[in-house]
């Protein structure tokens, strides 16, 4: 069953003007065999693997660096995490965290897009142990 | 390829991953596989006896369950994975929650396979950001020549 059922989060960056809304919208209008539920940062999707597969294609190619997404354990609506029928929902902190990092993401994307590269920072070394007693004796 | 992300939950590791043409090795694919086909209450929490043999391969019985537990779920796929992204400097509440002691047995068992390894700094500013997208970018892109 697990080859089947594919579970999809779909978090949309906080420097994006999309929503909830429009994403879920612009998925159904895809016309493709799968669940959707909205949800305050983004939408779940679930369905069979390939389709789901081509669903996150589109997305992708349609929000390019605007909406990330990884998988999901349990079903959407599992009464065992949602919170409409009281479950716990301990990935939620998790989120959350990573909802803070995804403007800083985008923007490191976009910068990949572009063909920049990396800056190399000095590597630091052990603090010697002469440095050391300087500052000790100053 | 297969490429084990750690921490093993992160959406922004796993969409990198994906993104630049790879299989990411999450625990999400791990659990997943026990509500499907084990069926037990709930999991991660809750696990089978076999769970716990399997962890003995990882970790010794002295070992508190905890990081037993953690390691009969990630061990199987750090067997599995080609390569590896290990997000350093990573704030304590960030990934899975709570235990140093299963992320350093961990960080052990991904440096014994002797796979490509790729460190990465958690991205708390642009800058730290774009140097870990590239990175990533880079190493998963030199992953499939």
């Amino acid at each position: 069953m697990s080859e089947e059922r594919e579970t999809r989060l779909l978090m949309i960056s906080p420097n994006s003007m999309l929503t909830p809304d429009q994403l879920v919208r612009s998925i159904h209008a895809m016309n493709k065999e799968v669940k959707v539920k909205e949800t305050c940062y983004g939408c779940l999707v679930e369905g069979r693997r390939d389709i789901v597969k081509e669903v996150l294609c589109q997305v992708r190619k349609k929000y390019t660096n605007e909406v990330f997404s990884k998988r999901r354990a349990y079903p959407a609506g599992d009464p065992r995490r949602c919170r409409a029928q009281h479950g716990t929902r301990p990935g939620y902190c998790q989120l959350e965290a990573e909802w803070a990092l995804l403007s800083n993401v985008q923007y490191g994307l976009e910068c990949a897009d572009r063909g920049e590269t990396v800056e190399q920072t000095p590597v630091k070394g052990p603090f010697s142990v002469r440095d050391f007693k300087r500052i000790c004796e100053e | 390829m297969k490429v084990f992300i750690d921490p093993p939950n992160s959406l922004v590791l796993f969409d990198i991953v994906e993104r630049f043409g790879h299989e990411p090795l999450s625990a999400m694919a791990a659990i997943q596989e026990k509500i499907d086909n084990l069926e037990i209450d709930m999991p991660p929490m809750n696990m089978t006896l076999d769970d716990v043999v399997r962890g003995l391969k990882y970790a010794g019985v002295e070992v508190p369950s905890g990081i037993r537990g953690r390691l009969a779920m990630w061990g199987p796929m750090i067997e599995e994975a080609d390569a590896a992204i290990i997000m350093d400097d990573a704030p304590y509440s960030f990934g899975c929650v709570g235990c140093e002691r299963s992320n350093e047995m961990l960080k052990y068992l991904i440096k014994k396979r002797n796979i490509p390894i790729l460190h990465v700094v958690y991205p708390s500013d642009e800058e730290d950001a774009k140097n870990f997208v590239i990175s990533a970018k880079e190493f998963l892109e030199g992953l499939s020549k």
